[in-house]
């Protein structure tokens, strides 16, 4: 697989397709990591079982770790669509999640 | 956190350290010319880790459970950093170095 | 595939470092010396002096400094005199779109203070965060930076084979490359504890604005309401829209302080002459790791208390602490200077890691450099050295530029990047080694002579001797470094020639 091979050893032989798929991984781990961490930020805000500001808290606090375990994760995975599938599965359940939790949950905020 | 607290917290954390930096076979050749037997080496990590057990403690009975650990562990980083360079530069000095830190601990825990 | 996992995180180790390694060195380096941040200030006025003044009349002498000059305001903040700070801080918001303004008060007579126009340790502090760019591209430029360190710490650990038994090991006798490696991994792994939560910590301090989805969520992106339920800031209390004359400050603070064992720190006053106007009562951290101000709100027309923020919940409590350990406000004076020994391993691990990209990419003898290997080099003596020699000329510029110069402490900031830019420039047009060596001598003897300047240009005597005694020993670490690399120059030279003759010989 080139892209791993560009991984392994980035020094030799960069031809364009090899530039590109590290190129794609610095892109999906910039955009993708962050919209996962967004989203499940977003997610747990509304559904985490405690104080609405308590929840906001926690999800914020937790959004940075679980930005960088995305990111971790799309340079560790053999392929860039192995890493691309890894992330869009995780991030269409929360969008799903979020979608379910914003039309369930009354967020209007007490007058 | 007065400044005697954070003295003990060094002073132990820099005997621990130090014994556990001579439990290796490296670091004791380079200050005793030879390795370490293994009992020795063993005994030697088990005062290491004692030490820093007893820091730990030290720290949190003399700055309670809020900045104890903190204190703890940044007494931790600046001892190891001070034996790196004893190891490094002056390796005689590691062994008279560790000795000396228990009467300072005493003395500082008599402060503190 | 164990093995396949640890070579891709230290391939995303070194380049996640190396992209991310400038900015956060900088990053670093400002936000160690902002450890001192009151200390530099204090300094860099060296007209004022302690005065002693009761909070509730320095609040009145601010407030009707903001009365004369701000009318219309949102709201006013006044903060009192401290011990570190001898003046009246007023800032105000002329609408909640618009740019935070501020004056410097002299805390005896209420007036724009006389002393020397600076911004003090602030400078170094908002360089720290924001890098005196405007406020949210550098905040974005910092949080993005942060990440991508958080990252390289990450793929770092798991990169670093041998964490405890390299522990205590730093071969400085072996080669350059072996050094340079040993030097990164021992600053790294011996203050790694640090190194983690500094990140993460910093990262937390501009949490809502790299990730405001969670109160995008929760509260429809209102921000106010969420500081207002999660117990940290008083319920905003709208304009009533006619005026009405408030109580005077001063017996309302004296009420809070009576409720409150911390010291008073800020006065702030929303709504200024309105008939629902709120004046609340900032105190300073209670002893404790959270970042949390003890607060009490008044009506400021009936005198009523209108809200007393109290403990936090537990979430609240954590995020709270985060703040608080990443700004070491609790820290005493030893815990302080761990901190920043630390900080300052921090800074010698990311600079260890920079030079040691380019140590490990040095082409073979005869073979001339790649752009790519020009260009780090080029930045990393810009940047390694290149910010010292600014805060060298920082400080510098404060003593010597005329006291009632036009936009002074515009000027001071204009030395440091002047300074900054001419080293940057320097080194992108001789990427040597010798460069190395005469820069970093030359950050050596500026920081020598800041204390020397000093004591020309002020009559403070040894008031400030710590700020001398650190002066001195940056300088005696610079030049040191300076001489070290000369030694080895020269060591590397004699071998050349040693081998030469050998072969000569054969």
């Amino acid at each position: 697989m080139p892209d791993e091979t560009a991984l392994r050893d980035p020094g030799r032989g960069l031809g364009w397709r090899v530039r590109a798929l590290v190129a794609g991984r610095v892109v999906l781990a910039t955009f993708g990591g962050y919209g996962v961490a967004a989203l499940s930020t977003a997610f747990l805000a509304l559904v985490l079982p405690m104080a609405r500001s308590e929840a906001v808290a926690t999800a914020t606090l937790l959004s940075f770790a679980i930005m960088v375990g995305a990111v971790v994760w799309v340079f560790s995975a053999r392929t860039l669509a192995r890493a691309a599938f890894g992330l869009a599965v995780p991030g269409a359940l929360l969008a799903g999640g979020l979608w379910l939790a914003m039309t369930l949950v009354d967020t209007v905020p007490p007058a | 956190m007065t400044p005697s607290s954070v003295l003990l917290n060094l002073a132990l954390s820099f005997a621990g350290l130090s014994a556990l930096c001579l439990a290796m076979d490296r670091h004791h050749r380079a200050i005793f010319h030879g390795a370490p037997s293994r009992k020795r080496a063993r005994a030697l990590r088990w005062t290491g880790w004692c030490g820093i057990a007893v820091s730990f403690a030290a720290a949190v009975i003399t700055a309670d459970w809020n900045f104890g650990p903190v204190q703890w562990l940044g007494s931790l980083t600046g001892a190891a950093l001070m034996l790196v360079g004893l190891v490094s530069y002056r390796p005689g000095w590691v062994r008279p170095a560790a000795v000396l830190a228990l009467p300072l601990a005493a003395v500082a825990a008599f402060l503190a | 595939m164990r093995q396949g996992f640890r070579q891709s995180m230290a391939w995303l180790h070194t380049w996640a470092g190396l992209v991310t390694g400038w900015v956060m060195f900088c990053v670093f380096v400002t936000g160690t010396a902002t450890y001192y941040r009151t200390d530099i200030s204090l300094w860099m006025r060296p007209e004022l002096r302690a005065a002693a003044v009761e909070p509730g009349l320095a609040a009145e002498r601010g407030a009707a400094y903001l009365k004369a000059h701000a009318p219309k305001a949102v709201s006013w903040f006044v903060s009192v005199p401290q011990e570190d700070r001898p003046l009246i801080g007023v800032y105000w918001l002329d609408s909640f779109e618009a740019p935070i303004q501020q004056a410097t008060l002299d805390a005896e007579t209420g007036q724009p203070t006389t002393a020397r126009a600076t911004h003090g340790g602030d400078f170094l502090y908002r360089f720290h965060y924001e890098l005196q760019m405007m406020p949210m591209l550098g905040r974005w430029i910092v949080g993005a930076s942060a990440i991508i360190l958080l990252v390289a710490l990450v793929s770092g650990i798991v990169t670093h084979r041998r964490i405890f038994s390299d522990f205590f090991t730093f071969r400085r006798d072996r080669s350059a490359q072996r050094g340079w490696l040993d030097a990164h991994n021992v600053t790294g792994v011996l203050a790694l504890p640090f190194h983690l939560m500094i990140t993460y910590t910093g990262i937390v301090t501009i949490a809502f604005t790299l990730m405001p989805w969670g109160i995008a969520s929760a509260y429809k992106g209102d921000e106010m309401r969420f500081y207002v339920e999660a117990g940290q800031s008083p319920a905003w209390r709208t304009a009533a829209g006619r005026p009405a004359e408030a109580l005077p400050l001063a017996p309302l603070v004296d009420r809070a302080r009576a409720e409150v064992s911390e010291p008073l720190e800020m006065v702030i006053v929303n709504n200024p002459g309105d008939a629902a106007s709120t004046v609340v009562a900032v105190f300073e951290e209670p002893k404790g790791l959270a970042h949390r101000h003890p607060q009490i709100a008044f009506e400021a027309v009936s005198g009523a208390v209108v809200a007393r923020l109290g403990t936090l919940k537990p979430a609240a409590h954590v995020f709270t602490s985060f703040l608080g350990l990443h700004e070491a406000h609790f820290a005493g004076p030893a815990l302080r200077g761990l901190f920043f020994l630390c900080g300052l391993l921090g800074s010698a691990t990311i600079a260890t890691g920079l030079v040691l990209w380019s140590v490990a990419r040095a082409p073979k003898p005869g073979i001339a450099p790649g752009f790519g290997l020009r260009l780090v080099r080029g930045l990393n003596l810009g940047t390694i050295l290149g910010l010292p020699i600014g805060v060298a000329a920082f400080f510098l510029a404060n003593r010597l530029l005329p006291v009632a110069l036009e936009a002074r402490a515009t000027w001071e900031g204009g030395a440091f990047f002047a300074a900054w830019g001419l080293a940057a420039l320097a080194g992108f047009a001789w990427p040597h080694s010798r460069t190395w060596r005469e820069m970093g001598s030359v950050a050596g003897l500026m920081f020598l002579s800041v204390p020397l300047v000093s004591a020309l240009t002020t009559d403070r005597g040894l008031d400030f001797v710590w700020f001398d005694l650190a002066m001195v020993a940056i300088a005696a670490g610079l030049g040191s470094g300076a001489w070290k690399l000369s030694r080895y120059e020269g060591a590397r030279r004699t071998r050349v020639a040693r081998n030469a003759q050998t072969l000569a010989r054969a």
